[in-house]
Order: C-alpha cells, then structure tokens, then sequence
C-alpha cells in the first residue's frame, strides 16, 4: 500500500510539472492584460498534435516537433491576443467569451484534421522505463518532468530579472503608469502572448510524449490550468509551480487511493473552495477578486 | 408598447398554428424544430441572468443536467405526473443554484467559470451517485410526455406546442421582471452597484433571485427535454453544448434584448443543423465557434440590435 | 441620533481616520471640514456602510449599533447620502433613479412624492433625460440630493454638493437645505470647504486634520480656534503637526 502511494506521489509530481508549464502561461497572459485567454489549453492541444503528425508523417521522435509546435502556438497566441485587442466594449467578460469560441474552433479544427481518435507517442526510446529506487515512470515522463522544471526555472528568473520582466510588472499593476515610465504595453502584452504560446508548445510536445491526447484534452487543459492559476494567486511563478504540483500530486493519489472518476471532481473541488473562501489564492500576493 | 405586445401575440398564434401545418407531416423537421426550442429555453434563462443580473455563466448545462434528471427521477422512482414532475424538477435545479450563492460575490470571469465548475462536479456526482442514476450507463425508458384531453404531448406537434407555451411564458416573465422596479434596479446595478446599493436596494438578493429565476427556466426546459428524449446520461445531460449553445444563440440574437436569444436559438439551431451539419458532419461546432468570435468582435450586441438599427436607418432614409 | 465611537479606519498600513467620536442629533445641521485628505469622505463611508472601520469602532444610528450592517439596510433605516463625485445610477432615467430610491430605500411608490422631489432639486424638466450622460455636473449633484431625499431619509450625509456652486446658485441650493432641514426635520451632516458657507447654513462644526477629530464647536467657536486656523491656513508648518500635538 505505501509503495503504491509512493509512486502515485511520484506520478502525481511528473505531472504536475507538465501542468505547471502550461498554466504559467495562462498566468503570464491573465497577469499582464486581466485576460483569461480560455484558448489556452487549445494552444497545448494544438502543440501536442503537431508532435503526433512530425512523429506519424515523419518517423521522427516528437522531440523534433518543438521549433514547428513553438511556431504554431506562438502564431496563434499572437493571434488570440490580436483579436482580444481589439474589443473595447466590456472587455473582461467578451474576451472570455471570444477566447472561449477560439477553443472551440481550435478544438474542432483539431477533430476535423486528426479525427477523435486517441493518440500518444509510439517511440520506444520515449517509452522506456525509468527507475528511481522503487519508483518508475517512462523516460518522457521523467524528461518532460524535468525540462518543465528547467522552463519554469527559466522564466522566473527572466521575469524577476530582466527588463521585460519589469515591464510585465509594471503593465500589470498600472497600465498608465507603465505608459510613463515608456513602456509600451501593447508590445509587452503581444510579448507575454507570445512567451505563453511558446510554453504552450513545449507543454504540447511534452504532454504528447509522455501521455495521451484526443481533441477534448484542450479545454480539460485550460480549466486545469485556470484551477492552478487560481490556486497559486496571481503573481507568483513560484505559486503556480507549487499549485501545479499540489494539483498533480492530488489528482494522482485520488486515483490511487479512491477512483479515477474522482479525479476531476478533486480539482473542481480544490478550485471552488480556494476561489470562494480564500480571495488571494494559496500562495498570493493581495487581490481581491470579489 | 401595446402594439408591440400586439404584435408579439399575434406571432404567437400564427406560430401556434402554422409551424404544425406547414411542418406536422415531417417528423424530422418537426424534431429539429423542437430540439431548438429546448435550445431557446435555455438561452433566454441564460440571457436573463446575463442581461438582468449581470453575471455571464459557462455552466447552464448544470441546471439543464440537475432538471432532466429530476424530473425523470421523479416520475420513474415516485411515480409523480410527468406534468407535475416537470415544474418541480425546475424548483430542484433552484435548490441546487442555492449551492452557488457563494459565488454571487465574484466578478465577472470568476463567477462564470465558478459556475462551469459546478457543472462539471454535477456531470461527476450524476455519474457516481450509480444507485440514484444508473451512473455512466444512463437512464432509459424516461415515461414520454402524456396525453391530456384526447391531446396527446409526447406526438412532434404536443412537444412543440408545449416548449412553444413554456418559451411565450418565459418571454412574459422575463419582460415582466424587466419592466419592473426590480427590473430596474438591476438595470442600475450593472455599473454602478455602489450607487444603488447605498439608496437601499440589497443587491445580492435581488442577482439570487435571478440566479433562481435562471436555474427555474433551465431546469424545467431540461426536464421537458428528458421526456422528449426518454434517456439521460451524465456526459448528455450535463454536457457542454448546453452551456455553449445558449450562449451563442443569446450573443447572436442580443443577450440585451428580450426576444432576441430565443429567435437567435432557433436561427443558429436550425441553421447548424441543416447546413452546418450537412457541409461538416464531426466538428461542425467550428462554425458555432467562429460565429460567437465573430459576433463579440463585431456585434457584439447581437445581430437583431443591428437589424433594427439598419431598418430604422432605411426608413429615415425613405421618409428623406 | 447618529453617534460614532472610537471609530478608526486602516488601509494597509496607512491610518485614514483615528479614533473618532462624535454624536449629533436629528434637528441638527452639521459641518464637516478639514483639509483635502483629512478623512471627511472615508467617515461618510463608514457611515453609510462602504468602509469597514477598524474593530473596536462602534456606528450607532436611530437607536441601534449599524457597525456591521450592510450598505442597503443602513438606506432603509434613513440614512441618505451624496457622492462629492455624483454617482447616477447608470442606464437610468432621472425619474427612474428617483423610482429605484423610493421603491428600495423607503420601500414604496409615490409618484407625487418623486415630483415633488424634482421640482424641488429643479431637475423636472431634466426628468426623462438618461442620468448618466444626459446632465451637466451642477444637475448630477442636485440629482444626488434627489436621491437621497427619495429614501425618506432621517439625515442626510452631503458630500460637498455646494462646491462649485456661483454664488446666486448656492445661496439658492443653501436655502433649499434650510428648508429641507426645517420642514422634514431631517438632520443634515455636510461636507463643505467654504467657511462662510459652513458659518451661515450649520448650527455645529466639525473640523477632522489628519484623520483625527480637532475641533468641534459652534462656527463662532471652531473658526476661531488656533489648531484649526493653522491646519486649514497652513500659516505653519503642516508635517510637524501630523497625526500629534492635536490631542
């Protein structure tokens, strides 16, 4: 039994980096422009299927899909933000609801291309397994595990040191103010976009090598990404690696300790509780959202 | 005013009467026709509480879901009336929006995807509680609509009829909510909630009462449904396309506009149906994708605002 | 009437107003003045329910602790208030600003009553216009006292609706007060900055420097008190008095 909790713990954490990767990104974007761009899952998607035509099309491991899924998603996250731009009237609830309808082009578009059907990697250099002492996983896993956490290192120290990462700051706290200190919001807006679909990407590929995706995998995504955004607060990369993890770690050991059916309901729950009783999230800086 | 309502019941009656004779022989059509019904009862319910109370959902499947099951539940289990089951099946998914009071006090973005999480923990809870559902492998054999009078409701045309009185009386009530004081302080609330608080008015009883309101109208439009279609299940009853279709028929009607959801309904509906379906079999939601962004991007008070608009502008041009 | 002990707000780590008490009566017509940021607008906010105060801070109002009642409920007990920046009600009518006022703050319909109050505040002919875009600032400030005045209320809290003003304007606004104050009854609390307009309209004065109550008098008495001369004329150096040496 505690074997079987330790690996589910172990598991849970593999994941979690994954998750981590992709729900920085809709972080970064919500942090800079108070946009929830609910197409954020369908760029993960979008990325994941690129991996799955270079590895089908081309009998190449899907490692080597990176720089095209790096160039999908970043177009169309550019894109996204494009179009967000341009709606002046109400634009917190419209931009929900036109990178909702964006998902679901993408997602569709996705099911009309490369059918329902389920697809994962089938390299076995991908699907060897690893062992950590007692503990196993499959070298992607293991791999996505870590190059996750090498991405999110990555962008915190960028955003905590460089001048763009001061220029999010300072977008995001006040737009005006950012204006006089001659920063150009917009072009820090389209870089964060750019930045979340290139996150996005490696999420993507990471996420088809080490698992499976079918075309509703996107908007699963998005909400478990917005769970995590959530939970970590806003402002915080460190929170959201924590949130990601803590999320991954729970979905696991529910499925272990009690039913997969469940797994998802431990998420919604985690997310409802945080959003209505704590306003800051876990791990949040002040802010409220009432 | 009045002409309008005059204008609006004769519609009705013509409605009433002419879809049944031009439609009644063809099953098909007439079932197309009813399904987009159920889709109008929906996005009025949706557009009541986004216009009225302000608050946009992602989750009205959770009250759609809640009220079919209620309601075959009742009927199946109790032996209620189906006609009785439906109403209560309604007051059922107001029990469960009372669940979501909590999220009243969140804005905007957080509300509505609030809302889509309390859908999707229905789908779950409507999958696991097996002993009450049947869990994932559905319920069947829901009891069809009865016949009342000679008059039998479970035939195309007594489906039709009935969502056709249920939406008339929506519409009614919901123009009727609109018109009133309460109509208007809510009017107020959506920008400037401090304003109409501080003169007395207890905004967050008066977006509740919308939030039931709302959870009533889906609710019983779900359990009409259930009896319409005789089987649930959790991925059906609970499932996405009841939160996205209302939304884009509302935002393609105008969600500011009484009529405007349900007419956009049946249009997008019937049109997704028909053509969409025909063009894309698998995947022809890319089309109700692309119709909701182009909407919010250029109109986003919805296209019957924008004919009208248009329509005064030709008449001032003719009067020129 | 309305009484306010050891009331004290905090925003972060900044004391907004410290320790205030004060109490006035039904039948009085009080000024509330003090420099720009000195608290007159957060302690109207406490009062009608906006601005949590600190623990340890008591609201009494009509016999009753409000300290912890909600906006709307604070409305129905008769308490109206103004914004020094006019916040119509939105999408709204003039006339439906005043309907939603009456129907929710004094909880029913009179159609005279709200004529009355129109004509009153002069906004009759301004009735049908859209409040938020349809009048000048002058007419949204009138509007706020129309609205307040459709509650029914007990006291008014007016957050300088005389500022402004020309002089013709605010003589004819200030007798509309008095004969608000002497007919109904109502007690007026009044933010205001023109010390001849606070000496010639409030039987009492209350001057706040700083978040903190430094005077409290009748006009003759307040203006000719020396802490209150240095903090509004600033003849001396301001930063040495903050927050000390008041007590």
């Amino acid at each position: 039994m505690s074997e079987l909790v330790l690996q589910a713990l172990y598991s849970g954490l593999l994941v979690g980096g994954v998750y981590a990767l992709i729900a920085l990104g809709l972080a970064l974007t919500f942090g800079t422009m108070r946009v929830i761009n609910l197409a954020h899952g369908e760029l993960v998607l979008l990325a994941a299927y690129m991996a799955y035509m270079v590895e089908s099309r081309l009998q190449l491991n899907p490692v080597f899909a990176v720089p095209l899924a790096v160039l999908v998603a970043c177009t169309c996250s550019a894109l996204v933000y494009l179009l967000v731009d341009r709606i002046r009237k109400n634009r917190e609830l419209n931009s929900l609801m036109l990178t909702f309808a964006i998902g679901i082009v993408i997602t569709n578009a996705v099911l009309l291309i490369f059918s329902g059907d389920v697809r994962s990697t089938g390299s076995p250099f991908m699907q060897d397994a690893v062992q950590l002492g007692p503990l196993f996983s499959m070298k992607s896993e293991l791999g996505a595990f870590i190059i996750s956490l090498v991405l999110v290192f990555a962008l915190w120290q960028w955003l905590s040191r460089s001048w763009y990462g001061r220029a999010v700051r300072a977008v995001s706290s006040n737009r005006d103010a950012a204006k006089l200190m001659g920063i150009n919001p917009a072009r820090t807006e389209l870089i964060s976009f750019i930045v979340a679909g290139a996150l996005a990407a490696c999420a993507g590929v990471a996420l088809y090598s080490s698992s499976v995706v079918h075309p509703a995998l996107g908007h699963a995504l998005t909400v478990k990404a917005f769970i995590i955004t959530v939970l970590a607060g806003v402002g915080s990369v460190p929170g959201v690696l924590a949130a990601a993890l803590l999320l991954g770690v729970t979905e696991a050991m529910t499925v272990t300790l009690w039913s997969s059916a469940l797994q998802e309901l431990v998420g919604m729950t985690l997310f409802l509780v945080v959003l209505l009783v704590l306003p800051n999230g876990l791990f949040g800086t002040a802010r409220r959202r009432g | 005013m009045n002409a309008m309502r005059r204008t609006a019941f004769a519609l009705l009656a013509v409605l009433y009467v002419a879809v049944p004779a031009a439609l009644g022989s063809n099953n098909y059509l007439m079932g197309l026709v009813v399904s987009s019904l159920i889709v109008a009862g929906v996005a009025v319910a949706w557009a009541l509480l986004g216009n009225l109370g302000g608050m946009v959902s992602f989750g009205h499947a959770a009250f759609f879901g809640v009220g079919g099951y209620a309601s075959a539940l009742l009927t199946m289990k109790l032996g209620i009336p189906v006609l009785l089951a439906i109403p209560l099946a309604g007051l059922v998914a107001v029990l469960f929006s009372v669940a979501m009071l909590p999220a009243l006090r969140l804005s905007g973005p957080y509300f509505a995807l609030a809302i889509l999480a309390y859908a999707q923990i229905f789908r779950i809870l409507a999958t696991e509680m097996e002993f009450l559902t049947h869990g994932s492998g559905g319920i069947s054999q829901i009891p069809v609509l009865p016949t009342i009078a000679g008059f039998d409701l479970s035939s195309r045309t007594g489906q039709f009829l009935l969502l056709l009185t249920l939406l008339a009386a929506f519409l009614a009530a919901y123009d009727a909510i609109r018109r009133s004081h309460y109509g208007i302080a809510l009017r107020a609330m959506h920008d400037s909630e401090d304003a109409t608080r501080v003169v007395g008015v207890n905004s967050v009883l008066l977006k509740s009462w919308m939030l039931f309101v709302s959870a009533f109208m889906t609710g019983v439009i779900g359990a009409v449904n259930a009896h319409v279609i005789n089987f649930l299940e959790p991925d059906y009853a609970f499932s996405g396309i009841w939160s996205v279709l209302p939304i884009v028929a509302a935002i393609f009607g105008g969600y500011r506009t009484v009529t405007g959801p349900a007419i956009g309904a049946v249009v997008i509906y019937l049109v997704d149906q028909l053509v969409f379906k025909a063009l894309v079999s698998t995947g022809h939601q890319i089309i109700l994708g692309s119709v909701l962004a182009l909407m919010i991007l250029f109109a986003p008070d919805g296209l019957l605002p924008l004919l009208r608009n248009a329509l005064r502008r030709m008449r001032g041009a003719s009067h020129a | 009437m309305l009484e306010l002990a050891n009331v004290t707000v905090r925003f972060g780590g900044l004391t907004a107003v410290q320790d205030i008490s004060f109490r006035m009566g039904g039948d009085q017509v009080v000024g509330l003045v003090g420099p720009n940021g000195a608290g007159k607008t957060t302690l109207f906010n406490v009062i009608s329910g906006l601005v949590r105060p600190a623990s340890g801070s008591r609201v009494l109002f009509a016999g009753g602790d409000i300290t912890r009642l909600p906006l709307h409920q604070r409305a129905r007990l008769g308490l109206g208030r103004s914004f020094q920046i006019p916040q119509p009600m939105h999408e709204l009518t003039v006339r439906e600003n005043l309907i939603v006022a009456q129907r929710f703050g004094a909880g029913r319909v009179d159609p005279r009553k709200i004529d009355r109050i129109l004509e009153l505040m002069d906004l009759t002919d301004q009735a049908e216009r859209d409040a938020a875009n349809g009048l000048a600032l002058q007419e949204l400030k009138r509007l706020e006292v129309a609205k307040a005045l459709a509650t029914e209320p007990k006291l008014l809290l007016l957050d300088e609706v005389l500022a402004g003003l020309e002089t013709v304007a605010k003589r004819a606004f200030m007798a509309k007060l008095r004969e608000l104050h002497e007919t109904l009854g109502l007690g007026i609390l009044i933010i205001e900055h023109d010390i001849e307009t606070i000496s010639s309209l409030c039987h009492r004065v209350a001057v706040l420097d700083f978040g903190q109550l430094i005077a409290d008098g009748t006009p003759g008495e307040v203006f000719s008190n020396p802490d209150v001369i240095r903090s509004y004329t600033g003849a001396e150096p301001v930063v040495e008095n903050a927050g000390v040496g008041h007590a």
